[in-house]
């Protein structure tokens, strides 16, 4: 069943509730006035079957299943039948309100949930014949038939009314929700696109994020005119993002590496960049060994991106000015080792308060089915081997 | 700048941050939570007409008792007020936008309760307040005009501050040694009921109306993440990484033009530290969720009581049409909220681990997923739930303790072999 004809169909319980349970308490109300009913038999015998119709109300609200439309029904004409003796007592004025409430009133109720389908209008005319004619036969000795009948055909109609207008307006609002899912949808794609396009900037976030942490320790140790410099390369780069380029990071701007756009970009030409970046910072890089791998360009985005995050913390905390790197690679493996002479450290210390080794290095390389080792020791300065598959 | 909570459960992991999703659903959906006005003008006619129709039946009875009135005129200006306020009513909540402003409604409650004293006046005579008062019932009514345009509570406060009018006057009125029986008392009984039980059936239906429209509109957002890829960032990732990126591009260039003087200051430094994390999460964060994670985080209903458990990341394997099953399942079981006495039915879905017993040879392997659920009985769960279960593969359900749990088998396309 459609969701909506479902929540259409709560909407019309929980509205008949109200009606059906609220004119049922105003009608029991008189009922239990002095002088309502005939007798205290009828009384007591009324008053039960009213607890019946203000359950069988209660449920309604919130059971779709009929039988309970069927109990208020029976319920309210069986104190119909009580308080009339089927027709054979002529009921108090004040008695013949409380009948009429209930019958134009809280019966009238099912009708707003007897609306929408074929089967549940046969329904309603069932019903609206059974009160109808057992209402006029039993009170036609209180009450004019015309003025019972008159007042049980409006308060149906009212009530059918009310559930016909709740219903009429929810295919309208359900094709108006449906094409905002729609929007929501091409939405969705738009934004999933244009994140991944700045995901997918991944170099430049990693300049900008080395340059916003050089910043985050206020700038100490790097001259404030590389800095000027760097953030304002990396500044226009972001512009150029925001305005919808992809910003590759030419040559005099830290990385030389072209968006990934290239299947293999070659390594050496890129590990270059990393050391004139880190050589503004005043961080001397020395490098070793093969300049000449090819990587798959994931890979080498992970693979620069530790390489570079092992540089800064050397930069950061070693309290040397130079770093050796060196690249080694066998058939399937790229290996770098980070070296350098200074203070060190003692591993236990450090993986506990320093977590951002486990983010930043690890995890990436960890993604591209790499692994990074880190030995120290205080005073013997640091080792950082990084691996990734060829 | 907001400071994030680091969330580590958010990697594909245990979702439960269900107060983060509704607020940022909230703030998210700020245009949408603009409209659950989205079908009220339908129900505004509605309940003009229903007033019409009242003032025209209430005029009928009106002019039969003509000549029974002590106070013609008094009789006369009620209505007279009466239909003034509900003409201007239904003309002003037509040009007026959504929401009625404070002092229209005030001064329709005014006139309202203009109308209710002058009837009183001119029937207080006659003492039999019961069969006499028309204006004043229908002036109770007439509150049904703003039922769509002010707060239900408002709505009921005017409609209780009618009835309470009416009956302390109905109280005073009353004859010395009346006698309390039905002849007398269910008549005052019956138009105290005329009087305020529209504006509470009304409020009832604008209410009920307005969650309809609330929960549909969540569910097609939801909906949306049925065609999402395996992993996706999600709506809200794109302008937070874009809020991260400018603010970033701005102190960089503060900083470029030499407008923050270097070495920064302890403030700048630390709105540098804290946008340099936000950014990493978010690059990090991005790339691993799964649409079932966007729908579950994004959806004020299921956010509040669907936890998720998805290690591997598998939802993002199923396909759109076991997708749609899974998602139409959890949004049945939810929602369906039959009694308010049950606020802790909550479920949990779990997908994985996978075993190694469950590869196949068709390159298609098998996703066990688990849902359990508290506070739903078998027998009270919705039959098309099955239907939507079916399309997401073999099932089988059993109770646990009072509560159900079904397990299903998904098939899905190796990631390997694809």
């Amino acid at each position: 069943m459609d969701l909506i004809a479902k929540e259409r169909d709560r909407v019309l319980q929980r509205v008949a509730r109200a009606y059906g349970l609220g004119f049922a308490i105003v009608s029991g109300v008189c009922f239990v006035l002095p002088g309502a009913a005939a007798g205290s038999t009828e009384l007591a015998l009324g008053v039960g079957l009213y607890v019946v119709l203000g359950a069988a109300w209660s449920m309604i609200g919130t059971s779709r299943h009929p039988i309970w439309l069927l109990l208020a029904l029976l319920a309210g004409l069986g104190i119909l039948a009580i308080a009339t003796h089927l027709g054979s007592v002529t009921v108090s004025r004040g008695g013949m309100l409380s009948l009429q409430l209930l019958v134009s009133g809280s019966l009238a109720a099912v009708a707003i949930v007897l609306t929408g389908t074929a089967p549940r209008i046969v329904g309603l005319g069932i019903a609206f014949l059974l009160v109808t004619g057992t209402a006029l036969s039993a009170t036609g000795a209180s009450q004019a038939p015309l003025r019972t009948g008159g007042l049980l055909l409006l308060g149906w109609m009212l009530s059918a009314g009310v559930g016909l207008w709740i219903s009429s307006s929810v295919p309208q609002v359900s094709k108006r929700i449906a094409s905002i899912g729609r929007a929501h949808r091409a939405e969705r794609q738009a934004s999933e696109l244009e994140a991944q396009r700045r995901q997918s900037a991944r170099l430049l976030h990693d300049t900008v994020l080395a340059t916003l942490t050089l910043l985050a320790h206020s700038g100490v140790g790097v001259t404030p005119e590389a800095l000027r410099e760097q953030a304002a390369e990396d500044a226009i780069l972001l512009r150029q993002l925001r305005l919808g380029s992809t910003p590759t990071p030419q040559a005099s701007g830290s990385y030389r590496l072209a968006s990934g756009g290239e299947a293999e970009p070659e390594l050496g030409r890129t590990l270059e960049s990393v050391k004139q970046r880190f050589g503004r910072m005043g961080l001397a890089v020395n490098w070793h060994g093969t300049g000449q791998v090819l990587l798959p360009s994931e890979v080498l985005d992970a693979f620069l991106l530790a390489l570079a995050e092992c540089l800064e913390n050397v930069r950061r905390h070693s309290g040397v000015t130079q770093a050796h790197v060196t690249i080694t690679d066998d058939a399937s493996t790229v290996r770098a080792m980070v070296t350098d002479a200074g203070v060190g450290f003692d591993i236990a210390d450090i993986e506990e308060a320093n977590l951002g080794f486990a983010e930043s290095v690890v995890a990436r390389l960890r993604d591209v089915g790499g692994n990074a080792r880190l030995f120290s020791s205080p005073g013997a300065g640091t080792t950082v081997v990084l691996e990734v598959p060829k | 700048m907001t400071t994030r909570t680091s969330h580590k459960g958010t990697l594909g992991g245990v979702v439960t941050g269900a107060g983060r999703a509704a607020s940022r659903t909230a703030r998210r959906l700020g245009h949408v939570s603009a409209q659950p006005t989205l079908g009220t003008p339908h129900l505004t006619r509605g309940a003009d007409l229903v007033v019409v129709l009242r003032a025209v039946y209430g005029i009928a009875w009106f002019a039969v008792l003509w000549n029974h009135y002590p106070a013609q005129g008094a009789a006369v200006s009620a209505w007279a007020v009466l239909l003034v306020v509900i003409a201007c009513t239904i003309v002003a909540s037509r040009a007026g936008g959504d929401r009625m402003p404070h002092w229209v409604f005030a001064l329709v409650v005014a006139g309202l309760m203009t109308a209710v004293v002058l009837d009183l006046v001119a029937v207080w005579e006659l003492r039999d307040l019961g069969s006499t008062l028309t204006a004043a019932t229908t002036a109770g009514a007439a509150l049904l005009l703003v039922v769509t345009q002010r707060g239900a509570v408002e709505v009921l406060v005017a409609a209780g501050g009618i009835g309470l009018v009416l009956a302390v006057a109905m109280i005073v009125n009353a004859p010395p040694g009346a006698s309390l029986d039905a002849d007398h008392v269910a008549p005052q009984l019956a138009t105290l009921a005329f009087a305020v039980l529209p504006a509470v059936i009304g409020v009832v239906c604008v209410h009920g109306y307005r969650g309809m429209v609330q929960r549909e509109l969540d569910r097609v957002q939801v909906q949306s993440n049925v065609s999402a890829p395996r992993y996706a960032v999600g709506m809200l990732a794109s302008e937070e990484l874009a809020r991260l990126d400018f603010a970033a591009e701005r102190l960089l260039e503060s900083i470029a033009t030499g407008k923050s003087a270097l070495p920064l200051d302890a403030a700048t430094a630390s709105i540098a530290a804290s946008l340099a994390t936000e950014l990493r999460l978010h690059l990090i964060e991005g790339r691993r969720e799964t649409w079932l994670y966007h729908a579950v985080s994004e959806s004020e209903l299921l956010g509040r009581s669907v936890t998720l458990v998805d290690k591997s990341a598998l939802a993002g394997l199923l396909d759109a049409g076991q997708r749609d099953g899974l998602l139409s399942a959890a949004w049945m079981l939810v929602g369906d909220v039959r009694k308010k006495s049950t606020p802790h039915r909550s479920i949990t879905i779990q997908l994985g681990p996978l075993t190694s017993a469950t590869a196949s040879d068709d390159h298609k392997i098998l996703v066990p997923i688990t849902m359990t659920s508290v506070g739903i009985r078998r027998n009270r769960v919705d039959p098309s739930i099955w239907a939507a279960l079916g399309r997401v593969g073999r099932y089988s359900d059993s109770t646990e303790a009072g509560s159900l749990r079904v397990d299903i088998e998904a098939a899905v396309d190796n990631p390997v072999e694809v």
